[in-house]
């Protein structure tokens, strides 16, 4: 093995590292989740060096300097007042959801008019509408990191794929005898994944377009699914009240993770997958094991249902967000609340943190979007100016800008 | 609402829980229907986008309305909304003589449909309220509902700004639902 060279990754903070392994170039990470402005470098380094040799003395001085990189980035007090940048009228039916692409250059949005449309983020031009679904197109997803290819999944059963950079549609997806209501690309994106309101969710092979694998046993619709960081596990969130970890070379189900009272709104791994969060209809949210799949938690609080669940980017908080009109931050480690975000004047259906997990964005039935600290539960920003409820909104990379999709058949930027 | 409720209102319902599909040209009064049911505000009704859904009980059943914008070029997408459909109801503007001929058109295409056959269809032959309405009979005539032969169907005038009817028509419903409900 050879190291060819250092390569930085700010969020969640890592290195990744190129090597040569028998004529092949591969990369693997050392992850710093745990890095913060005050880490004392001269110890991590050597951290790093004790479980890593293939950073050797004479990539010491480079590795400093990466982590100083780092830690500079971690350190930068943001400020961002957003602004309304853009109304993208050109959906003529309601909006489902909206992806950004890595680099945020563009992003896309299903729509109840059967298209999904990719946008320009700089200029807010229209570069191109995918068109070919029966019916709403509901689940959309980049296959980020890369971003050259788009999935999308409609109400018409059926999946595509398609090139992000002109349009053209590579492969559908046909098998699912209902609705295909979630989907996501591997991080390898050598997979798709798709779940459908038929209790069955499939593995989609990218390059040769064909079924890899079916994963049964849920007795109600699927309505959630992740992919683990690895790419070797993958959950399935069901309104049978359970969430499945699937194997996914083999497409066997290795645990059933039981014990919530309601249908599953959302599930998720963490970053270094060893924890799964889920949230439900029975007004909590729990943590599990990823390996075991022993519960580890229940996070209670909400007065109503848990519409939508995620941790951040390392993985050390949980954000819920709830029919109650209000959401939470737990710590992934002590399972305290933190902070509660109230103000809304309605259910929150969508919640997310930016990369940098210093804001909050959620997406409410109040018809507006708010920005919150995480730390503190402070509103810093409410973005007013849709005319009917939001059903989707994201951030992109860098956090400085922001999309919103609603009902009222717009989307939004904003920055 | 949220994306979610809208995937829990699509899955196919319990035994107690009815799916009601509300579909007819613009300016009908669907919305103004919808929430007269619901006991909701009518005061302030816009012409709809996209979609409402309403959840209201009745006679042991939840009712689930689906109330579709009726706009010429958003009528193409009707048929997104046709799965699991239970009971079609169908809303006319019995004032607006002028268009009865494309609403008949609508109808006739609706009834067509592969996937709304064989359920049940009522008919609000709606604005009653207004001098210049034609009465039901009329409307059931010039539409000749009486060769509908596939299903079966009522028509119920009605003013969905006063409410008056609306309840009759409810009932209908709730008495014709698939027998597979009951």
């Amino acid at each position: 093995m050879k190291l060819k060279r250092l390569l930085l990754r700010y969020y969640p903070p890592g290195i990744i590292l190129e090597y040569v392994q028998g004529g092949e170039l591969k990369t693997k990470s050392i992850d710093l989740l745990d890095l913060s402005p005050g880490t004392d470098v001269g110890t991590l380094v050597e951290e790093i060096r004790k479980a890593e040799p293939l950073i050797t003395a004479s990539r010491k001085e480079q590795v400093i300097h990466l982590i100083l990189r780092l830690q500079e980035k971690l350190g930068q007090q943001e400020d961002h007042k957003f602004y309304l940048f853009k109304v993208l009228r050109a959906h003529i039916l309601p909006l489902t959801n909206v992806a950004f692409n890595k680099s945020g250059s563009c992003f896309i949005t299903g729509s109840y008019d059967r298209t999904c449309k990719i946008w320009d983020t700089a200029s807010g031009e229209e570069l191109h509408t995918l068109e070919g679904h029966r019916n709403v197109v509901y689940a959309i997803a980049f296959n980020n990191p890369y971003g050259d290819k788009i999935a999308t999944g409609s109400f018409d059963k059926t999946c595509k794929l398609w090139s992000a950079e002109t349009g053209k549609c590579y492969h559908t997806f046909r098998g699912h005898t209902a609705e295909i209501v979630c989907l996501s690309f591997n991080l390898q994106s050598t997979l798709i994944a798709t779940g459908s309101m038929d209790t069955t969710a499939k593995l989609w092979d990218i390059q040769n377009g064909e079924e890899v694998v079916m994963l049964t046993g849920h007795s109600a619709e699927i309505i959630a699914l992740s992919f683990n960081t690895t790419g070797d596990r993958i959950i399935t969130g069901s309104f049978d009240h359970t969430v499945a970890v699937w194997d996914v070379g083999t497409g066997r189900k290795l645990h059933i993770l039981i014990g919530h009272r309601a249908e599953i709104s959302s599930a998720q791994f963490n970053w270094d997958c060893s924890l799964i969060v889920t949230g439900s209809m029975d007004k909590t949210c729990m943590l599990w094991n990823a390996v075991t799949g022993i519960r580890v938690a229940t996070l209670t609080g909400h007065d109503d249902e848990v519409l939508d669940v995620c941790f951040d980017y390392t993985g050390q908080r949980i954000a819920t967000s709830s029919a109650d009109g209000s959401a939470r931050v737990y710590n992934a480690e002590t399972k305290k609340c933190i902070a509660k975000l109230e103000g809304h004047e309605g259910e929150i259906s969508k919640i997310c943190f930016n990369s940098q997990g210093s804001r909050i964005l959620t997406a409410s039935s109040d018809k507006t979007a708010r920005l919150w600290d995480p730390h503190t539960g402070q509103c810093i920003q409410i973005l007013e100016g849709h005319t009917d409820e939001i059903f989707s909104c994201a951030f992109n990379y860098k956090g400085d800008i922001i999309i919103t999709g609603s009902k009222d058949n717009t989307c939004r930027i904003w920055r | 609402m949220g994306l979610l409720s809208i995937l829990r209102k699509l899955k196919s319902a319990p035994d107690q829980e009815v799916r009601i599909l509300l579909l007819g040209l613009d300016n009908a009064g669907k919305t103004t229907l919808l929430k007269q049911l619901a006991s909701e505000d009518i005061s302030h009704i816009t012409p709809t986008q996209g979609f409402n859904i309403k959840s209201v009980q009745s006679q042991g059943f939840k009712l689930n309305v689906w109330d579709i914008g009726g706009q010429r070029k958003i009528r193409p997408y009707w048929r997104n909304y046709f799965e699991n459909t239970d009971v079609l109801i169908y809303v006319i503007d019995s004032a607006d003589r002028k268009r009865f001929e494309e609403t008949g058109q609508e109808l006739a295409e609706l009834l067509d449909e592969e996937k709304l056959s064989g359920v049940p269809v009522l008919i609000f032959a709606n604005k009653q309220d207004l001098l210049t309405a034609a009465p039901a009979s009329e409307i059931a005539e010039g539409l000749n509902l009486h060769t509908i032969r596939d299903r079966i169907w009522q028509i119920q005038s009605c003013s969905a700004l006063t409410g008056e009817g609306v309840q009759d028509g409810m009932n209908w419903v709730c008495k014709n639902v698939n027998a597979k409900k009951k």
